[in-house]
């Protein structure tokens, strides 16, 4: 629920000093790579904010992202945002269910119409009425539009609500969609990623809580700070790719020793996120580091690029019966124009011939 | 020849990166000296590897002051041998670096107390005096009895 | 779908198969066409078909000397080139990648910065193959569409790549699926432009030399 004391007044019986809004602007700012002056407004600005209502809308999705963002929390300054936002709702974490917390999102709604951001992980699945998805006898379409209609914004949090996920792979039986295809008025942001980098989705949050207005993105709709570079930009095994040193199987010499991992499928290259230079779980590593190619989780389309293991260089499309087939009819077209000549050839023969003897 | 083993093969290249931001740095100590015109530079977002950042240390080194503040986590502030530009360390939850810049003024915001806190601290100190005060008060009070006593 | 999924996907696989009908096709109607049994003996002392025509295969990997002076920026240019083609495209590790799929078999490329080196200098090349097929009153009179078209599709997947590597213009994935659209173009037009060479002339050359040979040319 919002509430009448600003952050600071609210946090200060909390022993959370005016330094500490400071630090985390800091923080903040360096995620979103703002100019470190801008701190400072930041800390001001939180500290004379309200506590922001979240509503957060699970649709087709696996829990992941909700994981993915309660994992950033060990209590220190990475979730100060969990005492910037109030989430009203998030079935998966409060502690109410069935009639109870969906009333909690209604009265969420009334409270700060126009006010409240509408976080959702998961996509929507259209086909056959949406049928395939509902939450207490809703379907997922109806309740986010719902939801939707008077929020501030939209923050689509992983793949799924960005671009489809998972749900939407090849052949996508539940006909799902992202979010953005659905909510169409009102300012959309993207944090994919398969599940999105914590920092990500905080900083975020705390951009919007403190500018009250959306980050810059890019053309899909995810914040450039965190999506403006490819993994492969920021690679820390980008030497071995340029001095053609790889790996060519997980096992081999290549593999032991760090090498390029672009010919065991590495999505790198075209893969736009952070996990190059924030990487995961509090800084310790992230896939590459760990050995294994970057399968490009934050683009659209992830799961259908022709496999995880495939360099990026492959034709996707199955090829060897198609091109055996186009050559064996490429002969036989190529033996009946042969043919075609030979007869013309032989008609011009006779014709010529039979003019002789008449003659 | 350095080999190619290491899997983190880069964190300790030198990219030289060190020498540019050292220059940037006395380009704006010269600005903040004629002008008082205060600046920073968020070395987090810059593509440094540790080498780099240990090198730049190491050229800036140490000065007069040195603070370890505990907010929300550690932060580490020290002036370098060059008075005005000051090295900021912000640690997270578990330790790792979140944030680090350099600024160039007469003392980082971080250090400084916000006026909203001093308002605060007077009201606790306010309720802690009244709390003395009232102890004191009956403290003195039970001895006067207890003195009637003996 | 993106442009570099329809790349990758449906662009190259239409291509390829264009491709391999088309070559199949040309190859076909060539080789199956009826051919006048030549009755007349050999001379004597001629060599045999295969010796003659390998050697004349490699008898014109060179000018002669009469025309060397006239012909020495088109050989050395036409070299310079076709080794940076062949260079690129079996020793780039993306290329070989993608041969690897197609062929199942591959083998060690080159640095990326190499491959990069040969890519400018090849560019460079077929620039200026251009600008002297423009500026030669012969070349020029005898160049058809066909000619320039085939330029055309050679340049573009040496300049995308060349843009795709150094990230210039737009963004890598947009590049690259650019790069293999041209790619897909280049297949479509060989077997039916004058790209269709690099199967013919070895072909025609060695025909010729064994035909000569037989007839008792001394070359
Ligand atoms: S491992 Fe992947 S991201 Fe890293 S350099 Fe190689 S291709 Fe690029």
């Amino acid at each position: 629920m919002r509430e009448d004391k600003t952050l600071a007044q609210a946090l200060e019986s909390r022993g959370v000093s005016r330094r500490a809004f400071l630090k985390y602007a800091s923080y903040v700012a360096t995620l979103m790579a703002l100019p470190p002056s801008a701190s400072r407004v930041i800390a001001e600005e939180l500290a004379k904010a309200r506590r922001q209502s979240v509503i957060w809308l699970s649709f087709q999705e696996c829990t992941g992202c909700t994981e993915s963002i309660t994992r950033s929390m060990s209590p220190t300054l990475e979730d100060l945002i969990f005492d910037f936002i109030s989430l009203d709702y998030h079935h998966t974490l409060q502690a109410v269910s069935g009639a109870a917390a969906e009333h909690a999102r209604t009265e969420a709604m009334k409270a700060n119409k126009g006010k409240y951001i509408v976080v959702v992980d998961g996509s929507v699945p259209l086909k056959d009425g949406g049928v395939y998805s509902t939450i207490a006898g809703i379907t997922n379409l109806d309740m986010l539009k719902e939801t939707a209609k008077d929020a501030f914004a939209v923050v689509s949090v992983g793949t799924c609500a960005a671009f489809g996920g998972i749900p939407h792979a090849n052949p996508n039986p539940t006909g799902a969609v992202a979010i953005s295809e659905i909510i169409t008025d009102k300012p959309v942001v993207n944090i994919p990623g398969c599940p999105p980098i914590p920092e990500a989705m905080t900083g975020t949050l705390a951009y919007l809580l403190s500018f009250g207005k959306l980050p810059e993105l890019d053309a899909k709709g995810r914040p450039l700070a965190f999506f403006g570079e490819t993994i492969h930009d920021r690679c820390y095994r980008r030497p071995f790719y340029e001095r053609g040193m790889f790996a060519n199987s997980f096992d081999d010499e290549g593999a032991r020793k760090g090498w390029c991992l672009y010919k065991v499928g590495c999505k790198g290259p075209i893969a736009y996120n952070a996990c190059a230079t924030l990487k995961w779980n509090g800084g310790a590593s992230f896939p590459i580091q760990s050995g294994h190619g970057c399968l490009g989780c934050s683009e659209p389309g992830f799961w259908d690029k022709g496999g995880f293991y495939e360099p990026l260089a492959a034709a996707t499309a199955k090829l060897d019966i198609g091109v055996g087939a186009a050559a064996v009819a490429g002969v036989a077209a190529g033996a009946a124009a042969a043919e075609l000549m030979r007869r013309k050839k032989s008609a011009a023969v006779d014709a010529a011939n039979s003019k002789k003897k008449d003659g | 020849m350095r080999s190619h083993d290491a899997a983190d093969c880069c964190a300790d290249a030198v990219t030289g990166l060190a020498e540019a931001v050292l220059s940037e740095i006395a380009d704006l100590l010269d600005q903040f000296a004629a002008s008082g015109a205060q600046s920073s530079i968020d070395l987090s977002g810059l593509p440094m590897t540790d080498a780099d950042r240990e090198k730049l240390a190491q050229r800036l080194g140490r000065g007069e002051v040195q603070a370890t503040l505990d907010v929300a986590g550690q932060t580490d502030v020290w002036e370098t041998q060059y008075a005005g530009v000051w090295w900021v360390r912000h640690f997270g939850g578990n330790g790792q670096v979140i944030s680090e810049e350099i600024a160039i003024t007469h003392v980082p915001a971080i250090l400084l107390t916000h006026r909203e806190d001093a308002r605060a601290a007077a009201e606790r100190l306010r309720k802690a005096c009244e709390v003395l005060e009232a102890t004191t008060a009956a403290d003195q009070s039970s001895a006067e009895r207890d003195s009637i006593h003996a | 779908m993106d442009l570099l999924d329809f790349a990758r996907g449906p662009a190259l696989q239409i291509g390829l198969y264009v491709f391999a009908f088309g070559v199949a096709f040309r190859l076909a109607s060539l080789l199956l066409l009826p051919r006048l049994k030549d009755l007349s003996a050999a001379r004597k002392g001629a060599p045999g078909a295969v010796v003659a025509s390998g050697r004349e295969i490699i008898r014109r990997m060179w000018p002669q000397s009469v025309y060397a002076e006239a012909t020495r920026f088109t050989t050395i240019n036409g070299y310079i080139f076709h080794l940076g083609l062949a260079i690129i495209v079996f020793l780039g590790t993306p290329h070989i990648l993608f041969l690897k799929g197609l062929i199942g078999v591959s083998w060690p490329g080159l640095p990326t910065n190499i491959i990069n080196g040969v890519a400018v200098i090849t560019f460079l090349s077929l620039i200026a193959a251009l600008v002297h097929r423009l500026q030669s009153p012969v070349l020029k009179a005898i160049s058809t569409a066909n000619d320039y078209i085939t330029w055309l599709v050679t340049m573009l997947p040496v300049a995308t790549g060349l843009l795709a590597i150094s990230h210039l213009g737009w963004r890598y994935e947009t590049l690259l699926a650019v790069h293999i659209l041209s790619i897909a173009v280049f297949l479509i037009w060989f077997p039916f432009g004058k790209l269709m060479h690099a199967f013919l002339i070895f072909l025609s050359r060695g025909t010729t030399g064994a035909h000569l040979a037989h007839r008792g040319a001394q070359l």
